[in-house]
């Protein structure tokens, strides 16, 4: 099991700056996930119920000279602290940076060993960051797990697969801080958020308890997927009956998640997301939000970078 | 349900709001602790939120008519009814953007006695709510403030220096004494207990903080502190900013009435600062009032 690499400049801006910082907030522990044309950072696809998020990244986008190999189809994934990486990232950044000009070319190496930590008997993994600055060069090591076993990355792959379901309408969101400043301030009302996307273009959010009714409608939002005219005679309705309307003609979904899971996958704004667009998955399984970005100064989609979140839905029942 | 969303009637009121912040800050200066029941009252003139506490502590909230953008009033009488302050606060707080002035609409009743609100300002994004509303407890007890003599007992302190006097006055002890002398002018605080502070405002020597004074007669009277805490430590910071003065009357019996000046004013109209004397526009002004019950005490120094 062999990996190793150089992080490109670019590669290291978009960690350090935006996707490092997002994913942060997502989880302190993420999987990374490595093939032989992708780096993939995965939360709770294995474990939990809590926000699945999916960064996935062409090796080109991060890295130069990335070399792989493992028994396992040159597979490997592990648990890492993202934390740790970020720091890591960024002091490398540092030393890079004393020729200058920023980091230059192939001065930031990053590859899996294995090492005797002090006071310790058996051998532990780690992913270690080489740094060639100008006077200096610098080793840091962040602990990994033990790379997961054939079985857990033929898991990880298939919920992976699982998790690239779209759903079959999408609905932009053109201002995701407006949303989030919504969302921050909305929930001290309530936990449990009733979230429907309607295929006219509706996303139609709301917080209902016995004491208060809490809700935003935003209205003609661009279409990805399927699409319908609203019907006329809905335009003088409130914003409730509309999306209650809406569902009853099969034109909207509606789930419910949790506020703080819905909130926590607004931070992926961080890594400064050019779009981001809203759909439920068929049947209802979950609510997916996928962020889009963009080839820097065009408005063509940047294929090689991909993040989206998939956030549980609630069992309505409970 | 139904499509036909007609009200049989016009609602006791329907009124619109351009400075929603302005109304959050008002009632947050009233919200002294997490589940807090209030009694709003509707009439022509405005809109009152009372709020109140063990019979010792009442607040009011005046928002009169003219902070409205519009104001449709057609009730009889006056209409009063409960809501949770808190989950009033949260809920108006989502409809006030950072950096921009929403307006938001306000209507009771809603066809289940419901306090709805929603924003009106974009056709395209709607924020709206509903809140359930209570039959509101009767008042427990009369505040009628009275005047305790012939002349006001009063004086008129900036917001921030009083708030701050209240504030370094926890650690003695659970109860203030406030003297009022008026030669020399002054007005005292002092706290009792695990030690003493005591705290003067000398009419003559702090002009700037203490700005008027009306004392014909020597009197004291003691308040809870944790009472006198909650009628200044929510005081939102545009009333600092704004550096406004805060007036404290004592009335008969030793009733303490304290107000605030909250500015409902839009973002972009407001003055970033307004000194005391310069013009402050009357009709863009919420008025607080709190009125704190005198500690029972036989050997309270009252040389009236």
């Amino acid at each position: 099991m062999k990996f190793k690499a150089f992080l490109t400049e670019n590669g290291v801006s978009l960690l350090e700056k935006r996707f490092l910082p997002a994913l942060d907030k997502m989880g302190k522990i993420c999987h990374l996930f490595l093939t032989r044309d992708h780096a993939i950072f995965l939360h709770n696809l294995l474990n939990g119920d809590g926000v699945q998020c999916i960064a996935q990244f062409r090796k080109e986008a991060l890295f130069d000279d990335y070399r792989i190999s493992s028994q396992n189809e040159d597979r490997i994934a592990f648990a890492i602290d993202i934390s740790l990486l970020q720091r890591a990232v960024r002091s490398s950044v540092s030393i890079c940076s004393e020729f200058g000009s920023g980091p230059s070319a192939n001065c930031l190496q990053i590859k899996l060993v294995k090492k005797l930590p002090p006071n310790c008997t058996q051998p532990m993994p780690f992913l270690t960051f080489e740094t060639k600055g100008y006077k200096s060069a610098v080793i840091q090591d962040v602990p990994i797990s033990k790379p997961l076993s054939r079985a857990q990355v033929l898991e990880l792959q298939t919920s992976l697969d699982m998790a690239q379901d779209l759903p079959q309408t999408l609905v932009q969101v053109p201002d995701l801080n407006q949303l989030q400043n919504f969302v921050d301030r909305m929930k001290h009302v309530g936990d449990v958020l009733n979230v429907s996307v309607s295929k006219h273009g509706d996303l139609h959010l709301q917080i209902s308890t016995t004491l208060i009714t809490l809700g935003a409608e935003f209205r003609k939002l661009m279409v990805i997927g399927e699409q319908a005219d609203a019907p006329p005679e809905d335009k003088n309705l409130s914003a409730q009956t509309r999306a209650e309307r809406a569902v009853l003609r099969g034109d909207a979904q509606s789930v419910q998640v949790s506020v703080k899971h819905f909130s926590k996958s607004l931070q992926c704004h961080l890594a400064k997301p050019d779009c981001a667009f809203y759909g439920i998955a068929p049947q209802g399984a979950c609510l997916t939000v996928i962020f889009q970005f963009f080839i820097p100064g065009t408005h063509q989609t940047d294929k090689s970078i991909s993040l989206h979140c998939r956030l549980p839905v609630l069992d309505p029942g409970s | 349900m139904s499509s036909s969303a007609l009200e049989p009637a016009a609602p006791d009121l329907v009124c619109q709001m351009d400075n929603v912040q302005g109304m959050v800050d008002a009632f947050s200066a009233v919200r002294w602790k997490r589940h807090q029941d209030a009694v709003i009252e509707l009439s022509e003139h405005g809109v009152v939120l009372i709020v109140e506490e063990t019979s010792c502590l009442q607040a009011k909230v005046y928002l009169q008519r003219e902070l409205f953008i519009r104001y449709e009033y057609h009730a009889e009488g006056r209409p009063r009814f409960g809501v949770s302050l808190g989950l009033f606060v949260d809920c108006l707080n989502t409809f006030s953007a950072p950096g921009r002035s929403s307006i938001i609409e306000i209507r009771y009743p809603g066809p289940d006695m419901q306090l709805l609100i929603k924003s009106v300002d974009s056709l395209d994004a709607c924020i709206y709510a509903e809140i359930r509303t209570r039959i509101p407890d009767t008042i427990s007890w009369d505040y009628n403030f009275e005047p305790a003599g012939s002349s006001p007992l009063s004086f008129t302190v900036k917001s921030a220096a009083l708030k701050e006097a209240i504030d370094d006055l926890e650690w003695p002890g659970s109860s203030i004494k406030i003297s009022l002398q008026p030669a020399p002018p002054c007005v005292t605080f002092k706290g009792e207990g695990h030690g003493d502070l005591q705290i003067d405002f000398m009419y003559y020597a702090n002009t700037d903080l203490l700005i008027a004074f009306q004392c014909d007669h020597q009197i004291s009277y003691r308040y809870k502190y944790k009472f006198l805490q909650a009628a200044t430590s929510n005081l939102p910071s545009s009333v600092i900013r704004d550096n406004r003065g805060s007036k404290l009357t004592m009335g008969r019996g030793g009733m303490l009435k304290v107000q605030h000046l909250v500015s409902v004013a839009r973002p972009s109209t407001s003055h970033p600062h307004v000194d005391s004397a310069g013009y402050q526009q009357p009709s863009r002004i919420a008025y607080i009032e709190f009125f704190v019950k005198p500690e029972v005490n036989e050997d309270a120094a009252n040389d009236s």
